[in-house]
């Protein structure tokens, strides 16, 4: 896009004359793709709910939660565009949306969210109704209605509210369909003919939108957004510029960071996290959540609200901190009765950067004691996007998990486990690393010793060696694969899919962007949402009876079996 | 607000692992802090299998003492046949005076009541507060007798064993400390903390200083009920200083804290009584435990008399089934004071006394003296 390239090549010279760059780091034009075939994207449990918060306010209640997405190249985005409904999916859609659209027509809600009051409120009135979906079908539809979609909607409210003799019933009942179709459940890759493309196709404004605006705040596209898309502004270079700038300067992307950082570090696993509440007698529910909040709550004021370098998560002593974390620190809270406060850690303390918080190390553990396995493996997988091998089904445990063995610490019983030649390889992929958070418990609380004997930290990432986990996080906040990794899964968590062939070396000029601006998350942000790769579709998929654009008529027809 | 934390652990605790290795270094940073919230607080009560300290045997209830004095026919209608149980009908047995009055407000108006079984043994846990070991009156005692420790040490004052020892309700198991204990623990009411400053060490440190502060933060507890330590509690600030704030000096020798002795004003809540005594002369021990954890320890002092009638006649449904008489335990209680004699009657005012406490590793928190910011009243 125009700003951007502008800015790239405005620092490819600076770089030139400073004589320091290589062609890849230093603005060239962004290589073409061809984009991936148009999909559809289930909304997440998060998405579902900041739409309906958005149109009907945030008192509106979600108390059910959908069925689970699985998790796909490391990303429920990318598992989205593989989700199907199932019957009993789809009623759970069903239940929620019947309350979410009683309480948007409640007594206490419909004069704020209903825009026309009937004559009669026992009869049917379909200026009314019309009036009413309308303006909201388009935020939900993200799109406007077509006729026929409206028809459907204002007939069906008509209907029942002639038989039940109240308007607002039927305005119900009409509001419940619309959220259990497709076109509000899934995000839709709508295309229409583009003979300046390479596959002849591109993205309706109405899809750039929904892009756009899933990817930065994770929710649907506001009225600006979709104005912008109905005069076709997000077809030239500036129209997208500017929406872009505008979002990324809105509070709402720290909503859109979060549920990236949510689905890039797995926190999902929050949600079953179990601890032996005897050994760890700190812990309860509410610590875990707290856990997970602080993780969250340190990465988007780093990178959102600080604008600082991402690498630096992982050193940084910036923080925030509550009654329940304060118990897991050892750390005084000002307000012991609840509320979030900021904390920095002392110079000199144990721990820096979200792998020594809570978060990381009690998720990444077991239920009854710290795993440098478990750690060292999420930190591979997750954090450098490298995979490690499944364990081998035949597993002896009885060296490791023998209570008269010598060994004393996690170091001692992994060495004596790693003698085992189809568990070594993997081994020495994690353990090394994960060894150097053992002076965390599982659930993070500080030790020195275990059993008795002095815990030895030191270990080395791919070479680079290190004392302890806040030089271990300082050679992460070193590693170029760390924001390699995370360019490449946003990238992917922004596309809905794992980057094509061809978008390799679109990555890579991602990763060289990255690296210019001083690894700033908003400016890769901004890459990727005015790049042309983000909003490139190729041509459907072919099917026995030739082309087929991706309908959710079809689709869906299929995927519910109708 | 302004925390008193340290450089390192120091604010609360300075320790430890599961191996009970101390991270503090003996050399660690001058002027640490170790904070503590008192959670258990029990008067130490020696016991022996056959109850040899009582030699004829413990008292009846004042439940029992009241049905005596009734007829059967009285009795079967004052409790519908025993349907009224003995809790439900506390009250009642304790609203026996001539006239109906509470006998445990007005002890005066009954004089017939058996004598209080008192503690006849030698033995007694506690510290010697008077400094002789024979019991002879001082300026600030009257004449007594003293106990020798479970280990032999002679001149041990511990009046308030002698008078609550032959009691039900306040021996091991007993139901009135141990549910004004529960109490304390739910409600979050006189909630005391201890705060050590200037420590140089925490293992061994010959000079440290112990204040007393009551906090308006209630215990955390785990999802079995028992407190999390580590916790952070709020000092309660009235107009710019501590309600509560009184200090002793103190050490601490192989993690042992010793101090007093000193008057200090405490909070206390139990048995829906709630009151501020002053402990005269007290001193505290406390063994630190290295994870922090359930610090063991003795508070030792002259508890004072009226204040402790007043907890024990506002008792509720214990009174019943902790089985003491109001007007023999009043007579009795007077008769054991052995501190502070008032300077027109000779009466002594104060009643030797010892408690058991445990305490959890804690974070004091002071608010920011500039803000002047005041606590509410609990």
């Amino acid at each position: 896009m125009l700003i951007s390239k502008m800015k790239r090549n405005i620092g490819q010279i600076a770089c030139v004359a400073a004589a320091i760059c290589t062609l890849t780091a230093c603005g060239e034009s962004e290589p073409q793709t061809s984009g991936a075939p148009p999909d559809m994207r289930r909304l997440t449990s998060e998405q579902y709910r900041n739409v309906i918060h958005d149109v009907f306010g945030e008192h509106v209640e979600i108390a059910s939660r959908f069925d689970p997405l699985v998790r796909t190249d490391g990303l429920f985005a990318v598992g989205a565009s593989k989700a199907i409904i199932t019957p009993s999916g789809f009623e759970k859609f069903y239940n929620i949306a019947r309350s979410v659209a009683r309480q948007a027509v409640d007594k206490d809600n419909r004069a704020v969210l209903i825009p026309c009051a009937p004559a009669d409120a026992l009869r049917a009135n379909e200026a009314c109704s019309r009036q009413f979906f309308t303006e909201v079908g388009r935020h939900l539809y993200r799109r406007p209605l077509t006729e026929s979609e409206m028809e459907t909607a204002v007939s069906a409210a008509n209907e029942v509210a002639d038989q039940l003799n109240d308007f607002y019933s039927g305005i119900e009942f009409g509001l419940t369909g619309l959220l259990v179709t497709p076109s509000f459940l899934f995000i839709i890759d709508e295309t229409e003919p583009d003979s300046s493309s390479l596959s002849g196709l591109r993205l309706t404004g109405h899809a750039k939108a929904s892009r756009l605006s899933f990817l930065l705040w994770n929710s649907a596209p506001d009225d600006m957004l979709l104005e912008a898309a109905e005069t076709g502004a997000l077809h030239t270079d500036n129209g997208i510029e500017r929406q872009v700038e505008r979002m990324v300067r809105s509070p709402f992307l720290a909503r859109g960071v979060r549920a990236f950082f949510e689905d890039f570090l797995d926190l999902e696993k929050f949600e079953n996290l179990e601890k032996d509440t005897t050994i760890y007698p700190a812990y309860t529910i509410n610590t875990a959540e707290s856990a997970k909040e602080q993780m969250l709550r340190t990465i988007v004021d780093h990178t959102v609200n600080q604008d600082a370098p991402y690498p630096e998560i992982f050193t940084t002593r910036k923080t925030f901190i509550d009654s329940h974390l304060g118990r897991v620190y050892r750390v005084p809270v000002a307000r012991p009765d609840g509320g979030w406060e900021p904390y920095e850690f002392p110079e000199d303390d144990v721990r820096a950067g979200i792998l020594t918080q809570m978060g990381f190390l009690s998720l990444f553990s077991h239920p009854g004691r710290s795993s440098a396995t478990l750690r060292g493996k999420a930190v591979r997988e997750l954090l450098l996007c490298q995979k490690v091998p499944d364990p081998p089904g035949d597993i002896d445990f009885s060296l490791f998990n023998d209570p008269n063995a010598p060994s004393r610490t996690a170091r001692d019983r992994l060495t004596a486990h790693a003698t085992v030649p189809s568990c070594a390889g993997c081994h020495k992929l994690t353990d090394p690393i994960g060894l150097g958070f053992e002076q965390f418990d599982g659930i993070g609380q500080f030790r020195v010793a275990e059993q008795g004997a002095i815990i030895d930290v030191a270990g080395d990432l791919d070479g680079n060696q290190f004392a302890d986990a806040k030089s271990l996080a300082q050679a992460m906040h070193d590693s170029p694969s760390v924001p390699a990794c995370l360019t490449n899964q946003l990238y992917s968590y922004a596309a809905g899919r794992a980057p094509e062939r061809d978008e390799r070396e679109f990555v890579r000029y991602l990763e060289a962007g990255f690296s210019d601006s001083g690894y700033s998350l908003k400016a890769l942000l901004r890459d990727i949402a005015t790049s042309d790769a983000f909003y490139a579709v190729s041509e459907p998929k072919r099917v026995d009876d030739g082309v087929r654009a991706a309908s959710f008529n079809d689709k869906t027809k299929q995927e519910l079996g109708s | 607000m302004k925390i008193y934390f340290l450089p390192v652990l120091s604010v609360t605790v300075g320790f430890l692992t599961s191996a009970g290795m101390s991270v503090v270094a003996a050399d660690a940073p001058e002027n640490r802090t170790l904070g503590f919230v008192v959670q258990g607080w029990m008067p130490s009560v020696y016991e022996t299998k056959f109850i040899d300290e009582c030699p004829a045997g413990l008292n009846i209830s004042n439940d029992e003492i009241w049905w005596r004095t009734l007829s059967k026919a009285e009795r079967s209608e004052k409790t519908q046949d025993g349907l009224i149980t003995t809790l439900d009908r506390w009250f009642l047995a304790k609203s026996r005076g001539p006239k109906g009055e509470d006998v445990c407000i007005n002890p005066e108006v009954i004089k017939d009541d058996p004598p209080l079984l008192t503690v006849e043994g030698a033995t007694s846990f506690g510290v010697n507060l008077d400094g002789n070991t024979d019991g002879s009156a001082t300026p600030k005692t009257c004449t007594h007798e003293n106990f020798i420790s479970p280990v032999g040490v002679p001149g041990v004052d511990n009046q308030l064993y002698r008078l609550i020892g032959c009691i039900y309700g306040f021996r091991d198991q007993g139901v009135i400390e141990i549910n004004a204990n529960e109490m304390r623990r739910t409600s979050g009411l006189a909630m005391i903390l201890i705060e050590v400053t200037d420590v140089d060490d925490a293992k061994n440190d010959d000079d440290v200083t112990v204040t007393f502060y009551r906090s308006i933060d209630q215990f955390p507890l785990d999802s079995s009920g028992q407190v999390i330590p580590h916790s952070s509690y709020r000092v309660d600030y009235k107009g710019g200083g501590p309600r509560y704030g009184d200090s002793l000096k103190g050490s601490i020798v192989d993690g042992v804290l010793q101090a007093g002795s000193g008057d200090v004003r405490l909070p206390y809540y139990g048995n829906y009584n709630y009151m501020h005594p002053v402990i005269r002369d007290m001193q505290i021990k406390l063994e630190i435990a290295d994870d922090g954890t359930n610090s063991q320890g003795t508070v030792a002092g002259y508890y004072d008399l009226e204040q402790y009638l007043y907890l024990t006649g506002g008792l509720g449904p214990v009174i019943s089934t902790g089985n003491f008489s109001c007007p023999a335990f009043f007579d009795a209680a007077k008769r054991m004071a052995d501190g502070y004699p008032d300077p027109d009657t000779g009466e002594c005012t104060h009643i030797s006394s010892a408690f058991e406490i445990n305490a959890f590793a804690a974070f004091v928190v002071h608010p920011d003296q500039s803000s002047n910011m005041e606590t509410a009243e609990r």
